[in-house]
């Protein structure tokens, strides 16, 4: 999936406008902190539709990265997540049913493994790394909003 | 009158110059302006293109711009990872060891989206040039033609069990692995052979044709564990069959089964059938770990087997044999990304539940485990294990390190 066949399903019959945020000390330090996960990009790039916004965020699974869009409501909620890009093997792939476990969340301590969000089944790098970018994108939202 | 409008044209006049030399210092201004917001609008879209570079390389060039390629195109070809474990034994009556017990390179490559290769090296006890040894976990290819339907094919890890497919010292609690699942189910057991897995619905299967196992390494007191043959030039006389199914109800938890059967005899003049079965459970969530499996087998022609092997007395191999354990943690550290998980497990394990006529069970196999202790993973991806084994033969403390990448 592209990124404009991810925008296009999240955003039908629309055309999102493009966003750019920089962000200052102060707000890079306050999303780190609300989201509980160690980054340090200052740039923050979404697209605004009709009924939220589309972030996009790569990382690193194991040794490989992945690109999930994760579509976050005006008040801050997952409305959509979508794997764009997945290079570790099959087998560490999550389904459906375990991305559909995060939508509906805000920022808050259930968004976690260790709490409302079951682990992968053999496949918990996976799984780390999506609850950790899904908090990552909710806080910026939160920040830049 | 005429002298207040003179002195009024006089002020006029005299200020022309400068309402001239105003105006003109404002074009001026105006104009340096008009460049400043001209230059300001063409940063701006520097900065524009800078960002959606910026993006594009941050996405890995996979998902954005007019060149992109589609995830569905192939990606990077080659993955890699690995994982490893150290661990100190002290045996309450022997000797201290310490043992690098596994170091594993993870390699994988993608010829394109539908077939995959995947392997592992390991390499155990540390070196060969004293108790270690180099082999292939497994090395499979599948081709994958839809979900519910794909092919594999290789040196297979036989789909028995929870920790034969899944052994990276990460996901499963005490520093040993359970012995109920390595002499009862042999672990790791890896066999040259076919055969296809899927999903369907909340159900996950596998069944594979594979080499069968080597009765000439069948013992009393490790069951069928050496007689995997791992695909090193492995005998093809005898062939095995084995299938497994699992049921997911909701995410992080399993219920499964398995089955095995398969010749053992190889070139032998009996078959000695080997028969395993097992069924499992495993559920994490909020923290809390729960894991059970049981696991009955028997080995035909097992007299013939004991005669072959050289084997009299309680040293007979099992004609049955079987086993069962359960084990709970609870991460108490419920923020953040560390964890440590005190646990507790229980097995029960008989490797000769019954022998051929004419041959004795040694009770030294019928044994008991209690294993209590504290998982510590300052991340997810290593961890510090200390237990302490309460058994029936000995007692003995350990520690382990382990991590996966």
């Amino acid at each position: 999936m592209t990124r404009e066949q991810a925008l296009s399903a999240a955003f039908p019959n629309a055309k999102p406008a493009r966003q750019t945020f920089f962000l200052n000390k102060q707000q890079l330090d306050a999303a780190r902190k609300e989201s509980g996960v160690d980054f340090s990009e200052q740039l923050v790039i979404r697209y605004a539709g009709p009924n939220g916004f589309a972030y996009f965020d790569t990382h690193r699974v194991r040794t490989l990265p992945e690109t999930v869009m994760i579509v976050v409501t005006p008040d801050g909620k997952v409305d959509r997540v979508e794997i764009l890009s997945f290079d570790e093997p099959t087998d560490y792939f999550p389904k459906r049913r375990w991305l559909d476990q995060l939508l509906h969340r805000h920022l808050d301590d259930d968004l976690s493994l260790k709490k409302a969000i079951r682990p992968i089944s053999g496949a918990s790098l996976t799984g780390q790394a999506i609850v950790n970018a899904t908090r990552k994108v909710l806080a910026l939202h939160h920040v830049i909003r | 009158m005429f002298k207040r409008i003179m002195v009024t044209v006089a002020a006029a006049l005299l200020a022309l110059p400068v309402f001239a030399q105003n105006t003109e210092d404002l074009e001026q201004r105006l104009k340096a302006l008009q460049e400043k917001v001209a230059a300001v609008d063409e940063m701006k879209k520097e900065i524009d293109v800078l960002t959606q570079e910026i993006e594009t390389l941050k996405s890995g060039a996979l998902t954005t711009g007019t060149t992109q390629k589609a995830a569905s195109e192939p990606g990077p070809g080659v993955s890699i990872g690995g994982y490893g474990e150290f661990r100190y034994n002290n045996p309450e009556h022997g000797e201290p060891t310490a043992d690098m017990l596994r170091g594993v390179l993870y390699a994988g490559y993608k010829f394109n989206e539908r077939v995959h290769f995947n392997s592992e090296l390991e390499v155990e006890h540390g070196s060969t040039e004293r108790a270690g040894s180099v082999s292939l976990e497994f090395a499979q290819l599948d081709f994958l033609v839809r979900p519910e339907f794909n092919v594999r094919g290789g040196v297979l890890l036989m789909p028995v069990g929870i920790i034969n497919e899944q052994h990276e010292p990460t996901t499963y609690l005490a520093s040993r692995r359970p012995l109920v699942e390595d002499v009862i189910i042999p672990t790791t057991w890896s066999e040259i052979g076919a055969g296809v897995f899927g999903d369907v619905g909340r159900f996950s299967y596998r069944t594979y044709v594979t080499t069968g196992m080597d009765s000439t390494r069948f013992d009393s007191e490790e069951g069928i564990h050496e007689g995997k043959q791992s695909g090193s030039e492995a005998g093809a006389s005898d062939l095995a069959i084995v299938a497994r199914a699992d049921f997911h109800p909701f995410e992080g938890t399993l219920f499964g089964a398995s089955v095995y059967s398969g010749g053992s005899g190889q070139a032998a003049a009996f078959k000695g059938r080997v028969r395993l079965a097992e069924v499992h459970a495993d559920s994490k969530f909020r923290g809390v770990s729960l894991r059970a499996l049981v696991a009955r087998g028997s080995v035909g022609d097992a007299a013939q087997i004991d005669e072959q092997n050289g084997l009299t007395g309680d040293e007979s191999i099992g004609k049955t044999f079987g086993g069962w354990y359960g084990e709970a943690g609870y991460d108490v550290l419920q923020r953040g990304t560390m964890s440590l998980t005190p646990y507790a497990r229980y097995e029960r394990l008989d490797t000769q539940r019954s022998v051929p006529l004419g041959f004795e069970r040694n009770p030294e196999n019928n044994r008991r485990i209690w294993t209590f202790g504290v998982a510590f993973k300052p991340i997810s991806q290593t961890v510090v294990k200390i237990d302490w084994e309460k058994a029936r033969r000995d007692n003995q403390w350990n520690v382990a390190l382990g991590y996966i990448f």
